[in-house]
Order: C-alpha cells, then sequence, then structure tokens
C-alpha cells in the first residue's frame, strides 16, 4: 500500500472505517497499547530543513518482509500449505498462530490458535498489533490489508472511504501496477539504521512533510523485548519442533507451562 | 496487576492449546491450510458478511449530506459507507460519517420523554409518557402564548429535524424569535452579503476542481471536511492549481498551500480592498466584464483607493510584497478563480464587510460563470411539502425584534440571537418567556453561556427535543427524545456530479430509515409527529400539513415524478442527464446604494476591531475533522481519535513562557473566565505570536454525556464577550483573548 500524503488531508475516515469493518475495540488494553489497527497521527506544523510543515502518519501493519512478530509466536507449530491464487502453486510450511503468506505477502493471524500472550505486538517497533481481551480469550490483533475483504472483490475498507484516494492498494511485485509507479517516484518505507524489516506501506510527499514523517514516525530502535514472553515463546518452540508428530506435544507443554507456574509463584 | 493477569491467562490458555494439539497432533489443522482467515468467533465476520445493504441513508453527521448505505445484519447496523451509486461522495464518506453506527447505539441517547423535577442546570429526571410530555408542553407554550403574545416563545432550531417545527412556530404559532445557529453564529453573514453583491447567496459554490488558483481566507479543508467539497479541492490542486491560504495559523490547507498570508486576526478585509486596489491600480482587472456587469465601479475604486499595499501590509502585519504576489497571481490566472465564500464566516463582528469584500474580488476577476470560478450546479426539480401555512406569520413580522428596533436590516432570516436574549432580560420591547430548543445546543454555539443561562432561568417554560443529552438539555423542564437521521424518513438531497466539468448529470437522494425506528429500549420519536402532536394539542390541527415524515417525502418525491418505492429500486438515487452550469453572468454591486442607504458603508470597508489587552493573545477557533460543531463530543470512535482539543501556543513565546508541548494547561480570559477544564498545550512555529488556537467542539459540561464530558476545553465557555456585525446582527466570536494558567499560576503571553 502507497499513502499519498499530498492527498490526504487527515480526514481519520480510514481509521474510523476499519474500526467500523472489523470492530475494533476503542481505549488500550492490558498492556497499554492503543487498541487500533489503522490510525492517524497528525504532525506538526514543524520547522524541517525544507520549511515549515504539517502533515499526517496514517499507519497501519506494514505486512514486512521480515517481520519482527512472527518468529516471537509461541503457539505450537502446525502445518500450513498456501495456495497462490494465480498460478495455483501450493507451498507447505510450519506456521505458529501468525505467519507472512508466501505468495501474497500478507502477515495473518490465526485467532483460534492464538495465544493472546501479545509477544507479536510487542515485538512490532510500529506498534501496529495489540491483544483484543474483549472476546472470550484474548486474542492479537492488527490488520489484514483486509485480505477477507479483497477475496469478496471488496477494496480494503480504509480505501473505500478514503476521500481523497491517497490510500492506492496493489501489488507491488506488478511493475505496471500504480503502487509500483509510485516506488519508482521515490515512495518510502518508514525504515533506520536499527530497524529494517521492509514494511510494505510506503509513503509518498514533497521533501518537506515527509521530512516531517521520518523525523517523527520512523521506529529509531527494535522494542526491548519482555523478557517472560520472550523466554516462554523460546522454550515453547524449541519443545514444539522437538516433539512435533511425536503426540507427545501435549505433555511436554504441560510439563513446560507448569515450570513457568512454579517460577512464576515463587516471586509472587 | 493487569500484566499478572494476563500472564496467567496465557499461562492457562498455553496449557490447554499444547493439550488439544496433543489429542489431534498436527493434522487437525490441516483443514485450516485451505482457510488460513477463518477468525470467528475471535475477530468480527465484516461488513460484508452476512448483511444486507440498505440503501435511502443520507449522512447528517454534518449537513453536507453524503448519500450512505447501511450494512444490516439481524436489524443492527453494523456499518455505513458512502453509497457506490452516489455521483457527489461516491463510495467515500468521512470520519464522523463512518461514526455514526456510534450516534445511532450510543447509550447515552435520550431514550424517553422526561420532565425536570429538580432545577434548571441542576436537572433530576422522571420519566414521563409522551402523552404526559406533550400536554405539559402544549399547556405551557399555549399560556405564554395567551399571556404575552406568540412572540414571547424563542426557538432555537438546528439541522434537518428542526425545519418541520420551525415552520410550525413561525407560521403558525407566529414567533419571530428564531435564532439558527446555522445562519447567527455561522453562515448568515456571507449570505445577505452576497445577496447584495450577487444578488444569490453563495453557499461554497466555487468550481475549485477546474480553478487555476484558489483563495481560502481561514478555508482549513482537512481539518474541516465535505466529502465533495474537499475533492473539488484536492482535484483543482491535483491539477496544478495555486493555493492562497489567508490565516493566522499553518492550518492543514496552509501545509498545502503555494502562498501562506500568515495575516493578524480580524484584519482580513483589509488585505481585500489592498489586494482590489492594486488589480484596479494596474489594470489587471477584467475590464470586460466588470464594463458589462459592475454597479457603482467609481464609487468602489474611489472608496478603495486608500488601501494601499503598505497600508494594508502595516495592518495586516503581513508584507506588502506578499500581499502583491497574491494579487498578481489571482490576476495572472482570472477568470479561471475559486474566490472561496467561506461558511463559518461569523469572526470579528467586522465580517459583512469582508465577504462584501470577497463577492467584489470574484467579480473583479471576472470569475463567475466560468470554469474555476463562482459557479453553482443545476439540480434538479422535486416537490414541496411539509410548509405550514402562514397563519400567524403577519403577527411574527410585526414583531420582530430587530424591525422594531431599526437595525440589522441585513439580517439573516430569524431574529439576531442578541436581541432575544437582550428582550428575554430587560423585559423590552416585550418578555419572553418560553425557550424551545430543537436540535441545537446554544449553550455551546452561542457566545456569552452566562448571559444565555440567565435567559434560561427567567422562562416560565423550556422544552428541548434533541437526540443526546446536549449542555442545553440541562435546563430543560421537559426533555423530548428524538430519532436519529439514520432512523427516520426525512428531507430530500438533490444535486450535482461532484465535478462541474465532469459528465453533466444531477441526482435525487431522500433520507430514508436504514434501520427501523421502533426498539423496544426507547420510546424515541420524529419530529412530524411530535410537531403534529403538539399542533393539535395547542389548537392547530386544522392546518397540519403532513400526517407523517413517511407522506412529507413521498409528496417531494412526486414532485419528481418518484416514489419511495422507486428510489429503493434506484439503489436509493436517481440519477439523471443534467444542465451545463457554465455561462451565467452576475451583477455586481461594487457600490451598494441599498447598504448605503441604510446608513453602512455601501463600499466595503476595513473597520478595525479591538486589539488584545497587554499578556493576551486572540482567542480563535477552528474545526476538528472528527468533530462537527459540539454535536459528535460524545461519539466514542470521534473521541477515541482526538480525545482532547490540543491549544496551540507559538513556539518562541512558549519559550519565554516556560511552557513546554504536551503541558496541561487551562486557559483565562480578559474577564477572568476560566476554562472549566484543562487540556493539553501544542507548541508550533506554526501560529502567530498574538493568536490562540482550538478546535470548537470540545468539554461538554453535562455529566450525562458519559464519553465526552469534559474532555478539552470548551473554546465557548471563553467567548463571554461576543462581538456583534452591524449589518446583520449576527455574532462575531473570535472576539476574546486568553491566557494561559498552569499549576494555577496565570502566564502572560509575550507580545
Amino acid at each position: 500500500m502507497i499513502i499519498d500524503l499530498e492527498k490526504c488531508v487527515g480526514c481519520h475516515a480510514c481509521a474510523i472505517a476499519c474500526r467500523a469493518e472489523w470492530e475494533v475495540p476503542t481505549g488500550k488494553d492490558s498492556a497499554n497499547r492503543e487498541r487500533r489497527r489503522n490510525w492517524v497521527k497528525r504532525l506538526g506544523p514543524s520547522k524541517t530543513p525544507h520549511g515549515l510543515a504539517s502533515t499526517y502518519y496514517p499507519g497501519l501493519c506494514n505486512h514486512c518482509d521480515k517481520p519482527a512478530c512472527v518468529n516471537v509466536c509461541p503457539a505450537d507449530k502446525v502445518e500450513v500449505t498456501f495456495t497462490d491464487p494465480k498460478s495455483g502453486a501450493k507451498k507447505t510450511m510450519q506456521v505458529a498462530a501468525t505467519w507472512k503468506d508466501p505468495f501474497n505477502g500478507t502477515v495473518q493471524i490465526d485467532k483460534e490458535r492464538c495465544l493472546g500472550c501479545g509477544a507479536c505486538a510487542d515485538a512490532c517497533p510500529y506498534s501496529a498489533r495489540y491483544v483484543n481481551e474483549d472476546g472470550e480469550a484474548p486474542k492479537a490483533d492488527k490488520c489484514t490489508f483486509c485480505v477477507e475483504r479483497l477475496a469478496a472483490g471488496l477494496e480494503p475498507a480504509c480505501v473505500q472511504t478514503c476521500l481523497a484516494k491517497a490510500r492506492i492498494f496493489g501489488d507491488l511485485s506488478d511493475p505496471n501496477s500504480e503502487v509500483a509507479k509510485y516506488v519508482k517516484k521515490g515512495a518510502a518505507r518508514l525504515e533506520s539504521s536499527k530497524v529494517k524489516l521492509g514494511p510494505n506501506v510506503r509513503y509518498y510527499g514533497n521533501k518537506r512533510d515527509m521530512s516531517l514523517l521520518v523525523a517523527t514516525s520512523t521506529p529509531k530502535t527494535m522494542p526491548q523485548a519482555n523478557l517472560r514472553r520472550t523466554m516462554m515463546a523460546q522454550v515453547l518452540k524449541s519443545t514444539a519442533r522437538e516433539v512435533k508428530s511425536l503426540g507427545l506435544l501435549g505433555l511436554a507443554g504441560a510439563l513446560v507451562v507448569k515450570g513457568l507456574q512454579e517460577d512464576e509463584d515463587s516471586k509472587e | 496487576m493487569a500484566l499478572n493477569l494476563t500472564r496467567r491467562k496465557f499461562l492457562q490458555t498455553a496449557s490447554l492449546a499444547a493439550a488439544t494439539a496433543a489429542v489431534s497432533g498436527c493434522f487437525a489443522n490441516r483443514a485450516a491450510a485451505s482457510t488460513p482467515f477463518v477468525r470467528k468467533p475471535f475477530t468480527a465476520p465484516g461488513s460484508f458478511a452476512d448483511t444486507k445493504t440498505v440503501v435511502g441513508g443520507v449522512c447528517e453527521m454534518c449537513f453536507w449530506r453524503c448519500q450512505l448505505v447501511g450494512k444490516v445484519r439481524d436489524g443492527k447496523l453494523v456499518k455505513l459507507e458512502g453509497n457506490p451509486k452516489s455521483i457527489d461522495n461516491g463510495a467515500s464518506i468521512c470520519a464522523r460519517g463512518n461514526a455514526g453506527v456510534k450516534l445511532l447505539y450510543d447509550p447515552d441517547r435520550l431514550k424517553y420523554p422526561m420532565k425536570n423535577v429538580g432545577k434548571r442546570g441542576a436537572p433530576e429526571w422522571k420519566r414521563i409518557s409522551w402523552d404526559e410530555a406533550l400536554d405539559e408542553c402544549a399547556a405551557k407554550l399555549k399560556a405564554v402564548s395567551e399571556k404575552y403574545g406568540p412572540h414571547a416563545i424563542a426557538m432555537f432550531p438546528h439541522g434537518a429535524s428542526a425545519t418541520y417545527p420551525m415552520g410550525f412556530f413561525e407560521k403558525v404559532v407566529g414567533t419571530p424569535n428564531i435564532s439558527e445557529a446555522s445562519f447567527f453564529q455561522c453562515r448568515g453573514i456571507r449570505d445577505t452579503a452576497y445577496v447584495a453583491t450577487l444578488d444569490t447567496p453563495p453557499d461554497e459554490n466555487v468550481d475549485m476542481a477546474n480553478a487555476k488558483a484558489i483563495l481560502l481566507l481561514g478555508g482549513h479543508f482537512g481539518e474541516n471536511v465535505h466529502v465533495s467539497h474537499v475533492k473539488r479541492y484536492l482535484k483543482g490542486l491535483e491539477n496544478g492549481a495555486k493555493l492562497i491560504v489567508v490565516d493566522p495559523r499553518f492550518s492543514a490547507s496552509a501545509a498545502k498551500a503555494h502562498i501562506w498570508v500568515k495575516i493578524k486576526p480580524g484584519t482580513d478585509t483589509a488585505f481585500l480592498l489592498a489586494v482590489m486596489n492594486h488589480l484596479v491600480k494596474s489594470g489587471k482587472y477584467n475590464k470586460a466584464y466588470v464594463t458589462a456587469n459592475g454597479v457603482g465601479f467609481d464609487k468602489f475604486t474611489a472608496g478603495i483607493a486608500h488601501a494601499s499595499l503598505e497600508w494594508a501590509a502595516r495592518i495586516c502585519d503581513v508584507p506588502a510584497k506578499q500581499i502583491k504576489e497574491v494579487a498578481e497571481l489571482l490576476a495572472a490566472n482570472a477568470p479561471n478563480v475559486s474566490i472561496h465564500p467561506g461558511r463559518h464566516v461569523s469572526w470579528y463582528g467586522n465580517d459583512f464587510q469582508r465577504e462584501r469584500s470577497l463577492a467584489c474580488l470574484t467579480g473583479l476577476l471576472g470569475a463567475i460563470g466560468v470554469k474555476g470560478g463562482f459557479v453553482a450546479g443545476k439540480g434538479p426539480k422535486v416537490g414541496k411539502a411539509g410548509g405550514w401555512p402562514a397563519v400567524n406569520e403577519e403577527h411574527a413580522e410585526h414583531h420582530a425584534l430587530h424591525k422594531m428596533a431599526k437595525k440589522y436590516p441585513f439580517s439573516p432570516p430569524g431574529t439576531p440571537t442578541d436581541l432575544i436574549r437582550e428582550a428575554a432580560l430587560t423585559g423590552k420591547p416585550y418578555p419572553i418567556k418560553a425557550f424551545v430548543a430543537w436540535g441545537q445546543n446554544p449553550i455551546q454555539t452561542v457566545p456569552n453561556q452566562p448571559m444565555t443561562i440567565k435567559v434560561l432561568q427567567q422562562m416560565d417554560f423550556v422544552m428541548v427535543c434533541d437526540i443526546m443529552p446536549t449542555d442545553i438539555t440541562m435546563y430543560a423542564d421537559i426533555l423530548l427524545p428524538e430519532t436519529s437521521y439514520l432512523e427516520r424518513y426525512d428531507m430530500i438531497k438533490p444535486g450535482t456530479q461532484w465535478d462541474l466539468a465532469g459528465k453533466q448529470q444531477q441526482y435525487i437522494a431522500a433520507r430514508l430509515p436504514l434501520v427501523a425506528m421502533t426498539a423496544a429500549d426507547h420510546e424515541r420519536k420524529d419530529p412530524v409527529w411530535i410537531t403534529n402532536e403538539l399542533a393539535k394539542r395547542m389548537g392547530f390541527e386544522k392546518h397540519i400539513p403532513v400526517k407523517s415524515q413517511e407522506e412529507k417525502t413521498e409528496k417531494m418525491l412526486a414532485g419528481a415524478n418518484l416514489s419511495i418505492e422507486q428510489l429503493i429500486k434506484e439503489e436509493g438515487i436517481r440519477v439523471q442527464d443534467g444542465v451545463e452550469p457554465y455561462g451565467k453572468v452576475l451583477k455586481v454591486n461594487f457600490f451598494s446604494q441599498e447598504i448605503a442607504d441604510a446608513g453602512f458603508p455601501g463600499v466595503p470597508t476595513y473597520t478595525p476591531v479591538p486589539e488584545p489587552p497587554k499578556g493576551f493573545a486572540r482567542l480563535v477557533y477552528g474545526r476538528a475533522p472528527v468533530h462537527t460543531f459540539n454535536r459528535s463530543q460524545n461519539n466514542a470512535w470521534l473521541v477515541n481519535e482526538m480525545p482532547e482539543n490540543p491549544v496551540w501556543l507559538n513556539d518562541e513565546s512558549a519559550r519565554k513562557m516556560g511552557l513546554k508541548d504536551g503541558d496541561r494547561v487551562s486557559l483565562v480570559n480578559q474577564d477572568g473566565v476560566k476554562s472549566r477544564t484543562t487540556t493539553v498545550l501544542k507548541v508550533t512555529p506554526g501560529i502567530r505570536k498574538d493568536t490562540i488556537y482550538m478546535a470548537h467542539g470540545y468539554g461538554t459540561m453535562n455529566p450525562a454525556m458519559t464519553v465526552g464530558v469534559g474532555k478539552g476545553i470548551d473554546d465557548q465557555s471563553l467567548i463571554t464577550k461576543g462581538a456583534v456585525d452591524p449589518e446583520t446582527g449576527a455574532h462575531g466570536m473570535r472576539s476574546c483573548f486568553v491566557k494561559f494558567i498552569k499549576d494555577g499560576k496565570e502566564l502572560s503571553i509575550p507580545a
């Protein structure tokens, strides 16, 4: 997706359409993360090397090339076969409860298997994930690029409602697509030397607006991982690999969990 | 200990998931391979899944009236979208439009008729039946009318729901004392100034999409959003139109401008006079148009001859060469220039002359009836219905306060607000003893809240009809709950395609309900029903023009050979061939004999406004893209987007005052009135030192608005001294001055 800041007027329609479409709750989750899939932040007016600037940071999941959120997922891996809708090619992978689709490139969550631990949300330098605790069980949530709407022949909700046509959605791998043309014109990723995940939402704008956007909204460091969550994730993951297909996963998992619980209790 | 709780939950869930996997092995998830996006029941299914698309919605989150469709599942509205058949907004709607769902299902909405058994301002509510409520309203209104005359009833209406009752009170009951916020605190000045100059109210009819240059005076599109209007503006910019923005603040539009004129607030007319004088002196105006259509041009040129670039530069505090640059840019692109008339123009109390200047500048450039200029689309004809007969209209006219006082000859329809309030407080020339607010919240729309509250306290009866428990409802004796724009039959919206140079088309849309009007948990009624029931009880049954909203809609559609049924078949919008909008010529009253005869300057004239006292700066306000006036401040989705209205302060001033971005501050005005609440400080180079800015539409004081109460600062609470425009009697509201309070200490603003 490209966001054209020359067109964007900062009206927030995208953020609300997304909230309506996916019934995203307002406020913050219990780990103080903004509950949102899609947001608009007003920037400036501020001085930039190119003059006074005022623009917007319309943000959403970047569906990164190397997503930081996927490998930290502690859920048991399962074998999933993905199909390329274009070529019909198939690819089978071991995936946890969140993965990057090998064909369409989107990063998705299987809510059924999501543990709701928030490790993925903590790992995202763009704060694009949160944990929805409103339902029966907590589940990580974020922008899906509206793959469900796309499958039904519709545009993503934020794209459809955008009065400025500032959000351009398409296939970056197709050189003739509108999005690819924007990339050629210089549409930029919000990346820094320490945060290079290959985000697939790019921003286009004049020098002063881009200067303000990059200065204020590029993550400068990778988030400090939540040690406990990471540890649990690692333990669960390695165990899962060893015991996979042996039918002992449940036992091993239960043992690991028991161990952690004891650890937890001893600290209280 | 929220984190611990989450952790525990995590452990439980992890163990459960692991156990499940053990039983079924990894084969269990093979099924997921073909449908990796199965998320039920943990994610919403999406508005397109298992929903019915209901057509016929017309938005009223603001008054631009975008055409909608509703996505309805099991009788519940799950999402609003632009009607894809619309040639106006298309499938797009703004943030507020999208958030209409949250208004519809707001748990704080008024549900039942209520009687205030406490005090006005400190209400205690008792649920009563509609019969009881209407009987009491009718009896009390009748009593006031019989004792003091029908003119003793004042009405403060706003929105489509208030049109029908307003006609009843004005024409049948017979009161002239109707104060529409949309006129007296908004656009009335613009409309009458343009009528005096071009013989037509302007609406926002500038063809920005096809303009080569656009001039905005205070217009801040993006912060102020009307979908097809912003589409026109953006198309113009995309096509290379030069944008000139005159604003003391680096607004959303200034950020996209080629020229930002950082003008001293209150001086816009001086700026416009200098631009016009420069065009005249340098011969760069449209001589052909002016010769053919100008009236009183010689008097005009003589009257503005003093307005040199240097004169205006001193007054406006902008460089003379920038004023010249603006004039030259407009001349170079004339006649294809959009001189935007503005919308909310009740700013400083010298506004009629500024609006006159804009209309004259439009004429001077010949920017009328041409691409990019002042052009109105030609909409289709529809029928009329629901008009009340003029039973007592003569009585009303005879008692019009501004006519009795021989003041404000260019008042928009109704009566200037301050004349109503003064009559109420002095009893002269006659008392005003009943107050009806219908869809308007005068506490937050009208300057000088203490005065409005005194006016309310001296009433024999106060009746309020609304959707939400706004601040004015706290002062009601009887409070009536009405249906929202999503639940009722209502008005007709005719128009044309948004780009006037596009394929010429017209449309007719009607507001039809997207969800059922009734439900078990409330007794809301539509305004036609409520008004008719009042009329019956007040003895006016024989004058009732329509029995229901639906009948009214049906009759209006019949005027276009349409019916509700047919309109639904046509997906909620009739689209038909249109008419070429260009080519219309308008006469331009550069000098107006009519205005001169009334004792005002017949040539546009600049009148200075009071300067801020030492230590204060002028409070100006504007719009937030997520709010419409003060109407949407309890909408949970909109509040979540912008929970407060940051107050803007110049960065150099902030440094001298020891304030920093993000500080919590409150404000105090020149009369010592303090804001009830605090808000967050925004420190920026994008505002003048003599100007403080905040978005309007925050800080409701009614605890019944559980989401919005006390959030941000109510700018209107600080506007204790409203200016009054001498020609129109409408308010100017950028007339107050503030300084800051931080940690209990008052902080003066350096000059």
